[in-house]
C-alpha cells in the first residue's frame, strides 16, 4: 500500500506541490485528473525518485519511508513508473527491454512468471521481440512500457497519461489492458487527462489543481459528480475531441 | 597492398583506445581528455616492465587492466561523480567534465615525466614477418590480434550479456535505467573503469610498434575522439570502421605524401564528417 502523506515539491521558488496526501491500496485503480500544469506529473516523477526539485513530507510504501531514496532503490522497494513519453529504450530490443524490466532483484524473483503475464496480455510483443522498440508504433511502444514496467513486479504501478497520442481506438485497448492488470494484486496510480474513459476503469479518484488535491471520490460518484463533468468531462466532449488529435495505429 | 595491411593493422589498435573513450562518453557520460594519457600510462607500464624486468608487454596487459580499472574507479568515483551528481544539464556536465579530465591530462603527464622523461624506447618483436605478400613488423601484427580479441569479447559482452545490456541501457537514457531499477552510479563507475582499462591496455600495445613519451597522450586523445565522433558515440561497430579508415588513411598519407601530414590528414576527414555526417557513419539524428 502506497501512502502519501502532506507531500510538498519547489523548484526553487516556485511551489509545485503542496501538502498533498492520498493512498493506494493493493488491486484498486486510482486516477489522478488535473489539467496541465496542475502538478500530476510532478507527483509521480517525486514518487519514483526522479524528481529534481526539493520534497517534503513522506512518501511510504509497505511501512517503508521511499521519499529520499533514489529511483533504483524505489524499484526495488515495490514501485514501477512508466513516465510521460514512456521511456522505454529505443535502441534496444522489445526482448531486451522486457528483461531489463527484471533487472531489480525483486524483479528476478518473479521473473518467468511476470513474463507469462505480459506475453499474455500483449501478445504482440512476442512476435516482435528482435524488433528494435523505437522502430515500433505508439500503441506497441506503450505495451513496451507497461510490459516492462510489470516485469519489476510492482506492489504499485504508477502511469503518466498513457493514453497520450494514441487513436481512440489504441485508447480503448489500452484502458481495457490496464483493467486487467487489477486482476494481479496491483495497485495502479494513473494520471490522465482521458477523464471518461480512465473514470470508467478506476476505483477512485482524485482532482489536483495547482498542486493541491481539490477532491476525492469513488470513481463512478466522480462521473456523475457535475463539477468534474464542468472541468474534465467537458459534457462528455472533451476527451473525444482529445482522442481526435491523437496520431498513429 | 603495404598501405593497405600497415593501415589495418594501425587501424585496429586505435580501434581499441576509441573503443574505451566510447564507454567513458557514451555510457558515463565524461568527456574524458585524459584518455590519451591513460594510454600513455599503459605504454610506460610496458616500457618499464620490459626494460628492467623483461617482461613481454603482452603479459604487462594482464597487470595493467586491473590497475587501470582501479584507478579509473577511484578518479570516477571521487572526481567526477560529484560533477555528475552536480550538474543540472549534460551540457553542464560536459563542460565540468571536459575541464576536470583537462587538468588532469597536464597532472598525469607531470607525473609521467618525473618517472621518465625520455621516449620509451624498447624492442619487442621487431622482426619483419610476412602477411599477405607484404612484410610488416610482427609486433604490430601481435598488437593487432590482441586488439581484435579484446574488441570482440567487448562486442559480444555488450550486446549478448544481461550485465552488456544493462550497460547499454544507461547509455541510452539515465533516468529510464534508474526506472528499470539499475544502479545508475554503479553501471557508469563499472563502464568508465572498463574504459580506461581498455585504453590502457591498448597503449601497451601501441608502445611495442610506436615510441611514446610522457606528453605525446593528447595526439592520442584527439584521435580517439575523431574516431568517436565518426563512429558515432555509443557506436562500437561504427567506433571500428572509423578506426580502420584512419588507420589507413594515416598510413597512405605518409607513405605517399609526407609523414609530417598524417595528423593533418586525420583533420580534414574529421572536418568533412563533421560537416556532412555530424552524427557520425552509423549514427541516426539525435531526436
Amino acid at each position: 500500500m502506497l501512502t502519501i502523506s502532506n507531500l510538498t515539491v519547489s523548484y526553487g521558488l516556485h511551489r509545485a506541490l503542496g501538502d498533498v496526501s492520498l493512498n493506494v491500496s493493493a488491486g484498486e485503480i486510482v486516477v489522478m485528473l488535473g489539467a496541465n500544469g496542475a502538478g500530476k506529473s510532478t507527483l509521480l516523477r517525486s514518487v519514483a525518485g526522479i524528481c529534481e526539485g526539493q520534497t517534503g513530507g513522506r512518501i511510504d510504501l509497505s511501512g517503508k519511508d521511499i521519499l529520499t531514496r533514489k529511483s533504483d532503490e524505489i524499484v526495488e522497494a515495490g514501485i514501477a513508473f512508466v513516465p510521460e513519453g514512456r521511456g522505454i529504450f529505443g535502441d534496444l530490443t522489445v526482448w531486451e527491454n522486457l528483461m531489463l524490466g527484471a533487472y531489480s532483484e525483486r524483479g528476478r524473483r518473479g521473473k518467468t512468471k511476470n513474463l507469462d503475464w505480459v506475453l499474455e496480455l500483449f501478445p504482440k510483443l512476442k512476435e516482435r521481440k528482435s524488433q528494435l522498440a523505437r522502430t515500433m508504433s505508439g500503441g506497441e511502444q506503450q505495451m513496451v512500457a507497461i510490459g516492462r514496467a510489470m516485469m519489476a513486479n510492482p506492489e504499485i504501478l504508477m502511469l503518466d497519461e498513457p493514453s497520450l497520442g494514441l487513436s481512440p481506438l489504441l485508447c480503448k485497448e489500452l484502458f481495457e489492458n490496464l483493467s486487467h492488470i487489477r486482476e494481479t494484486g496491483m495497485g495502479v496510480l494513473l494520471v490522465e487527462q482521458n477523464a471518461k474513459q480512465s473514470l470508467a476503469i478506476a476505483d477512485r479518484g482524485y482532482l489536483i489543481e495547482n498542486g493541491e488535491i481539490t477532491g476525492e471520490n469513488t470513481a463512478a460518484a466522480m462521473l456523475t459528480d457535475p463539477a468534474v463533468q464542468a472541468a474534465y468531462l467537458g459534457g462528455g466532449a472533451g476527451s473525444e475531441n482529445r482522442s481526435q488529435g491523437g496520431e498513429d495505429g | 597492398m603495404d598501405i593497405l595491411i600497415s593501415g589495418l593493422l594501425l587501424g585496429g589498435t586505435y580501434a581499441l583506445m576509441a573503443m574505451g573513450l566510447n564507454l567513458q562518453y557514451g555510457v558515463a557520460r565524461i568527456m574524458n581528455l585524459a584518455n590519451g594519457e591513460m594510454l600513455v600510462l599503459g605504454g610506460l607500464a610496458a616500457f618499464w616492465l620490459f626494460t628492467t624486468a623483461a617482461v613481454s608487454p603482452l603479459l604487462t596487459a594482464f597487470v595493467v587492466a586491473p590497475l587501470a580499472f582501479a584507478g579509473n574507479w577511484l578518479i570516477y568515483r571521487y572526481l567526477l561523480l560529484p560533477l555528475v551528481r552536480r550538474a543540472k544539464s549534460t551540457g553542464q556536465l560536459e563542460v565540468d567534465s571536459i575541464l576536470a579530465t583537462f587538468g588532469m591530462s597536464f597532472a598525469l603527464v607531470g607525473i609521467m615525466v618525473s618517472i621518465h622523461g625520455e621516449y620509451f624506447t624498447y624492442s619487442y618483436l621487431a622482426d619483419p614477418f610476412s602477411i599477405l605478400g607484404s612484410t610488416v613488423a610482427l609486433n604490430r601484427f601481435i598488437a593487432f590480434l590482441a586488439a581484435a580479441a579484446i574488441g570482440f569479447a567487448l562486442y559480444y559482452w555488450l550486446n549478448h550479456t544481461y550485465a552488456g545490456t544493462a550497460v547499454r541501457a544507461v547509455s541510452v537514457s539515465t533516468e529510464a535505467a534508474g526506472l528499470v531499477g539499475i544502479n545508475v552510479d554503479k553501471v557508469s563507475a563499472m563502464a568508465f573503469a572498463l574504459g580506461g582499462a581498455v585504453t590502457a591496455v591498448g597503449g601497451t600495445l601501441i608502445s611495442t610498434f610506436i615510441t611514446l613519451d610522457a606528453s605525446v597522450g593528447v595526439i592520442f586523445t584527439m584521435k580517439a575522439l575523431i574516431i568517436m565522433i565518426m563512429g558515432g558515440v555509443g557506436d562500437i561497430r561504427g567506433a571500428v570502421i572509423a578506426a580502420l579508415i584512419l588507420g589507413l588513411v594515416e598510413t597512405a598519407v605518409a607513405t605517399i605524401i609526407d609523414p609530417g601530414l598524417t595528423l593533418a590528414s586525420a583533420y580534414v576527414i574529421f572536418l568533412a564528417v563533421l560537416l556532412f555526417r555530424p552524427q557520425g557513419l552509423f549514427g541516426r539524428r539525435s531526436s
